[in-house]
C-alpha cells in the first residue's frame, strides 16, 4: 500500500500538542522543510524530544511552536549553540527535561521494546538526575536488582505519538534506509506510535526486497511517505548533500534575538508557500548543486 | 636550537601520551581528537577510537566541524548508532578511556557543560551533556582536558554534568560508580587525583611555567607532590604529525 503524499499532508496529521520524535543530530539529517511545513501550518504545544538538540528542534522552538523538550543536551557543532532552546531555557518560557545521550536513547529503547522501565549506569550522582527528579517527580526511579541486589536508577520508556526521520531513501510502502550512523532513529522510530519518513528520494519496492538487510525503518511503523529532495536543508544528508555552511550561519546570527529570528522567520518560513519555493529563496540549483556529495567521500 | 611549540600542542601530546595500544577510547571533538589521532599514529597503532553516534575508528581526511560532520565518519570500520557506541560498549564497560572537556571543573574533577550562573536564578545555558555523562560514568577512566584559568578551575562549580569523584573520598563508589578521572591535562600542568581523598594533585608542570603560575591562576589550591618535574616537552615528530597530518588548517587546536 503506498503512503506517499505530499509534506502538508504528513505534517496535517499532527495534532497540536503532540509529542514528536525528530531525526535530526546538531545539523545532519535534521527535519527541517517538516519543521518549516509546522511553523506554517501553525501547529502548537509540541513535547520534542532527540538524544541530542539539533537545528530542527531550535527551529520549532524558536517559531514558539514547542512547550517541552527531552533532550541530552545539543549544539550545532562549531556553528553554535542551540540559541532558541537556550533562551527558552533561560527565561522559563521551555520547559526542558535535560538527560545525557545515551539515558535519551535508551528511554526509546524500553519503549521501542514495550518494556515497563530500563536500568541505566549514566546521570548517578549528577545535577541532571537531580534536576529531572526535581522537574518530572516520575520519570526516574531507584530499584533493587532482583538478581544482585544491587541499586540501580530506572529510567520510564519515551513512547513519542509521531517519529519524523529523514532519510536517504524509501519505498512507498515507507521501508527506508539510512546510510551512515543512525544516532537514536531505529529507537525513535521503534518507540513511537507511528512515523513519517521524508526520503530525499522514492525507490522501488523492488529495489528494497532486493537488499533487504539495508532496511532500517520496516514499512509497517509508517503512516506517511515524503519524497523532497533537500528536505534537511541547510543541514546535510550523508552520500547525499553537505551542509550549507552560509545558510547555518545566517541562521546563527538571526537567533540571536527574537525580533531578528522573526525576521528570518519572515523571510525563510512564513514568507515561502513551499519547500519548493523555499529552495529556490535560498538561491536555487545554483547554490544546492555544489553541495551534492562526493560518491567516495559521502559529503 | 629548542623545539617551538605551544601549549594546546603541548596539551594534545601530553594527552596522547596518557593512551596505550590496544586501548579503547571514546572521543570528543576538538583536542581529543588530535590526541587520539597522535596516539594512534605514534605509539598506538591498535588502539580504537571512538565517537558516541555510532562511529568506529574513523581515518579521516579532511576536518570536521563536530561529530555531525560526514568528514570525521570518513573511512570508519563501523557506521552504527548510540546503542551500539555507548550502549553495548560503553554501558558495557568495554571503554577504557574517555576524553572530556568542559567549561568549569572542581577539585574532584566533576564536570560542567551545563550552564553558568546560579541554576534557580540568572543563568546562561550552554551545550549540556551528549555523551559526556554517559562517557564520566561508565569508561574505566577519564581524562579532562581543559584550559588553565581561574574561572575554569573552580573549588565549586555552577553544575555537576559529568561526574568525577563527586564530594571525593569514596563518593563515587557510594554513588553507584566505577572509574573517576585519572589526569586533568591543562595549558600549564597535568594533574592526577589523590588515591584517597580524591583530591586534584599537581604531577608536573609545563616548561615555561613556574608552580606559582599555576597555583595562583587556580580557583582552588590543589596538593601539590614534594618534588614536581617538569612536563616531558613533545618531540619533534609529534608536532610535525599534529600540524602536517591530523590538524594541518588549525581546526582543531584553535
Amino acid at each position: 500500500m503506498t503512503k506517499l503524499t505530499t509534506l502538508a499532508e504528513a505534517v496535517g496529521s499532527i495534532p497540536s500538542g503532540a509529542h514528536l520524535a525528530l531525526s535530526g543530530f546538531a545539523i545532519s539529517r535534521c527535519t527541517m522543510a517538516f519543521a518549516r511545513e509546522v511553523i506554517r501550518q501553525g501547529i502548537r504545544g509540541l513535547t520534542i524530544s532527540q538524544c541530542v538538540g539539533a537545528m530542527d528542534m531550535d527551529l520549532l522552538v524558536g517559531a514558539g511552536a514547542v512547550d517541552r523538550v527531552i533532550y541530552g543536551g545539543g549544539s550545532l557543532d562549531r556553528f553554535g549553540r542551540l540559541t532558541c532552546v537556550n533562551r527558552g531555557i533561560e527565561s522559563g518560557g521551555l520547559q526542558a527535561e535535560e538527560y545525557s545521550s545515551l539515558s535519551v536513547t535508551f528511554r526509546y529503547l524500553a519503549g521501542s521494546l514495550g518494556l515497563p522501565f530500563i536500568p541505566i549506569r549514566s546521570l548517578r550522582g549528577s545535577d541532571l538526575i537531580k534536576r529531572i527528579e526535581e522537574q518530572t517527580g516520575s520519570d526516574v526511579a531507584t530499584i533493587t536488582d532482583p538478581f544482585s541486589g544491587e541499586s540501580w536508577l530506572t529510567l520510564k520508556p519515551l513512547l513519542p505519538d509521531v517519529a519524523v526521520v529523514q532519510v536517504q531513501c524509501a519505498d512507498q510502502e515507507g521501508n527506508a534506509r539510512i546510510l551512515g550512523p543512525r544516532w537514536d532513529n531505529p529507537e525513535q522510530v521503534r518507540a513511537s506510535k507511528r512515523t513519517i519518513v521524508i526520503a530525499e528520494e522514492i525507490i522501488s519496492n523492488d529495489a528494497i526486497r532486493q537488499n533487504p538487510e539495508q532496511t532500517v525503518i520496516p514499512g509497517l511503523l509508517v503512516s506517511h511517505v515524503v519524497e523532497l529532495p533537500f528536505a534537511a536543508h541547510p543541514t546535510s544528508v550523508y552520500r547525499a548533500y553537505d551542509y550549507d555552511a552560509r545558510q547555518i550561519e545566517n541562521y546563527v546570527q538571526a537567533a540571536r534575538t527574537p525580533d531578528t529570528f522573526r525576521a528570518y522567520l519572515d523571510h525563510l518560513v512564513y514568507g515561502v508557500k513551499d519547500h519548493q519555493e523555499y529552495l529556490k529563496r535560498v538561491g536555487g540549483i545554483d547554490r544546492l548543486d555544489p553541495l551534492r556529495a562526493d560518491p567516495t567521500l559521502g559529503y | 636550537m629548542e623545539l617551538d611549540y605551544t601549549p594546546s600542542e603541548l596539551m594534545a601530546v601530553a594527552g596522547a601520551r596518557e593512551l596505550q595500544d590496544r586501548e579503547v577510547v571514546a572521543v570528543g571533538l576538538g583536542l581529543p581528537v588530535v590526541a587520539s589521532f597522535l596516539a594512534k599514529q605514534t605509539h598506538a597503532p591498535n588502539m580504537t577510537i571512538l565517537f558516541e553516534l555510532g562511529v568506529i575508528d574513523p581515518e579521516p581526511v579532511d576536518c570536521g566541524v563536530g561529530l555531525a560532520d560526514p568528514r570525521v565518519w570518513h573511512r570508519a570500520t563501523v557506521l552504527s548508532s548510540f546503542v551500539d557506541i555507548l550502549g553495548a560498549i560503553l554501558h558495557k564497560g568495554l571503554v577504557d578511556v574517555g576524553f572530556l572537556g568542559g567549561l568549569e571543573t572542581d577539585p574532584y574533577g566533576n564536570l560542567n557543560t551545563t550552564l553558568l550562573g546560579d541554576p534557580r536564578a540568572t543563568f546562561r545555558h550552554m551545550v549540556g551533556s551528549g555523551g559526556a555523562n554517559d562517557i564520566a560514568s561508565c569508561a574505566r577512566r577519564t581524562i579532562i582536558i581543559m584550559r588553565h584559568e581561574a574561572r575554569k578551575l573552580k573549588p565549586a562549580i555552577s553544575f555537576v554534568t559529568s561526574p568525577g569523584y563527586l564530594a571525593g573520598g569514596d563518593s563515587r563508589e557510594r554513588a553507584g560508580l566505577h572509574g573517576g578521572p585519572s589526569r586533568v591535562i591543562t595549558d600549564k600542568a597535568i594533574f592526577g587525583f589523590h588515591p584517597e581523598t580524591r583530591q586534584m594533585t599537581v604531577l608536573s608542570i609545563h616548561p615555561g611555567n613556574t608552580l606559582d603560575d599555576v597555583l595562583g591562576t587556580m580557583g582552588f589550591a590543589p596538593a601539590v607532590l614534594q618534588h614536581v618535574p617538569y612536563t616531558q616537552p613533545p618531540t619533534r615528530e609529534q608536532v610535525r604529525l599534529i600540524r602536517e597530518v591530523i590538524d594541518p588548517q588549525g581546526m582543531y587546536m584553535g
